[in-house]
């Protein structure tokens, strides 16, 4: 055992040396590679040691010099959250302005109707329905069956009321069905929400002898008792021919997004 | 005492969950499909617990939901309740140490759910039935479950003994000697 561990050693000992002896015939030229490895390594342990030795030696305008620094880096950084503070305000401030100004831009579109404004609080947890919760309730005057817009057109109606809040059923809830008028066609037409699109309703019974163009417009008929005539609820995206003329559908863009609704309106008395 | 205690961490759960589904989901989402952790915290607490705890549960937190952002009370408790119930099912006859498992578990739970619900309201409320486009959203939240329990399987195996332990006790499997 102890003649192997021997025998280890003096090879480990005869490769050490062969190293040796083959880097001390190289030229310096030859080893750049390892002396700019050696100097990566060596500077900053030689900066470090140089920079003791001024501060050592008592070289105090370098000690001043980076005292005033401190000082002033810790004013700019008292300076800087000070103006991070007013951005933020400034942030808050615009967007409480950018809320107010769609209130009254509603309350001016829709001046003929009693409206409540509200928040949107809560939106549905299912990829079914398309329910959300407005942050006023039956103590702001809201009943079952009020209609509900946004700036850009309908939104929906009530379901259901607590004291501070209350359930829209949006037009897009595959549940939903509202009358509407095409604005080329006398007859109103059904509109339904659908699964697979949340921007897009369902067009149905749309009358055989009438002509709908891609663009046209489409309001509520009025037809049904829940929402009033004449709020806008889209645009025709497209229309759908079937073989039986009976059965065609349109598909009608809707003009609020609902991804993104935030505000909106309740009609209290129409 | 350490059952109150459970029951107090699954109500909390249920709230993270809400928490979860009405914020974070609706803008973290796929394409606009949202996944469904009621149904896989159900299945859970059916597992671990047993299907009177997951039942009743499920019958609770379903009447939450149908009250806060449902159309119809009852709708969602009963098909929770369900899933409740199948959990013990599903855990005396497979294993939940297999992370697999409990995959297909929550996807066959996550599509028992989402069709009762689908179908229910197609009944009561006389909804168009859009089956193939209910197909195609039901599977992308059976994978979107699927990638949320592969993410928190490690958690859920370790909470779920730590409630089986406080419900049933230190289980021998007699069954396989």
């Amino acid at each position: 055992m102890k003649n192997k561990a021997g025998i280890i050693g003096i090879i480990i000992t005869v490769i050490i040396l062969i190293i040796v002896v083959i880097l001390s015939n190289i030229s310096t030229g030859n080893l750049s590679f390892m002396q700019s490895a050696v100097g990566t390594i060596v500077t900053p342990i030689q900066n470090g040691i140089i920079f003791l030795k001024n501060k050592i030696a008592g070289n105090e305008q370098e000690l001043n010099d980076i005292a005033t620094l401190r000082d002033e880096n810790n004013k700019l950084k008292e300076e800087n959250s000070k103006l991070q503070e007013q951005v933020r305000e400034l942030e808050i401030l615009k967007s409480e302005n950018n809320t107010l100004k769609e209130y009254v831009n509603l309350k001016d579109k829709y001046s003929n109707y009693t409206t409540v404004p509200a928040y949107v609080i809560q939106r549905s947890i299912s990829n079914y329905d398309k329910i959300i919760i407005i942050n006023v309730g039956s103590d702001d005057g809201i009943e079952v069956n009020m209609p509900v817009i946004s700036e850009s057109g309908l939104v929906g109606h009530i379901i259901s009321v607590t004291n501070n809040t209350a359930k829209v059923q949006t037009i897009i809830d595959t549940a939903s069905s509202v009358s509407a008028n095409i604005s080329n066609v006398q007859e109103s037409v059904v509109l339904r929400g659908t699964l697979n699109n949340t921007n897009t309703l369902k067009a149905t019974y749309i009358p055989t002898d009438s002509t709908i163009l891609q663009g046209d417009s489409v309001v509520t008929s009025g037809l049904g008792g829940i929402y009033p005539k004449g709020i806008l609820i889209g645009n025709v995206k497209s229309v759908i021919n079937t073989k039986n003329q009976s059965d065609r559908y349109a598909e009608i863009e809707v003009s609020t997004d609902f991804s993104n609704l935030e505000t909106v309106l309740v009609i209290t008395e129409k | 005492m350490r059952k109150a205690k459970v029951i107090l961490i699954l109500i909390i759960l249920f709230c993270i969950i809400y928490f979860l589904q009405t914020n974070f989901f609706s803008w973290f989402n796929i394409g606009g499909i949202m996944p469904n952790l009621f149904v896989i915290l159900v299945l859970f607490i059916g597992l671990f617990v047993g299907n009177k705890v997951g039942g009743i549960l499920g019958i609770i937190f379903g009447i939450v939901l149908d009250l806060t952002i449902g159309h119809y009370v009852g709708v969602s408790s009963v098909f929770l309740a369900l899933i409740g119930l199948l959990g013990e099912y599903f855990d005396k006859n497979f294993s939940k140490d297999s992370r697999a498992t409990i995959i297909i578990m929550s996807a066959g739970s996550t599509v028992i759910y989402e069709l009762g619900i689908y179908v229910s309201k197609i009944l009561i409320m006389g909804v168009n039935a859009e089956f193939l486009t209910f197909t195609l959203t039901v599977l992308v939240e059976i994978l979107f479950n699927v990638l949320l329990i592969i993410i928190i399987y490690p958690l859920m195996k370790k909470l779920g003994y730590y409630i089986e332990d406080a419900f049933k006790g230190k289980k021998i499997l007699t069954r396989y000697f």
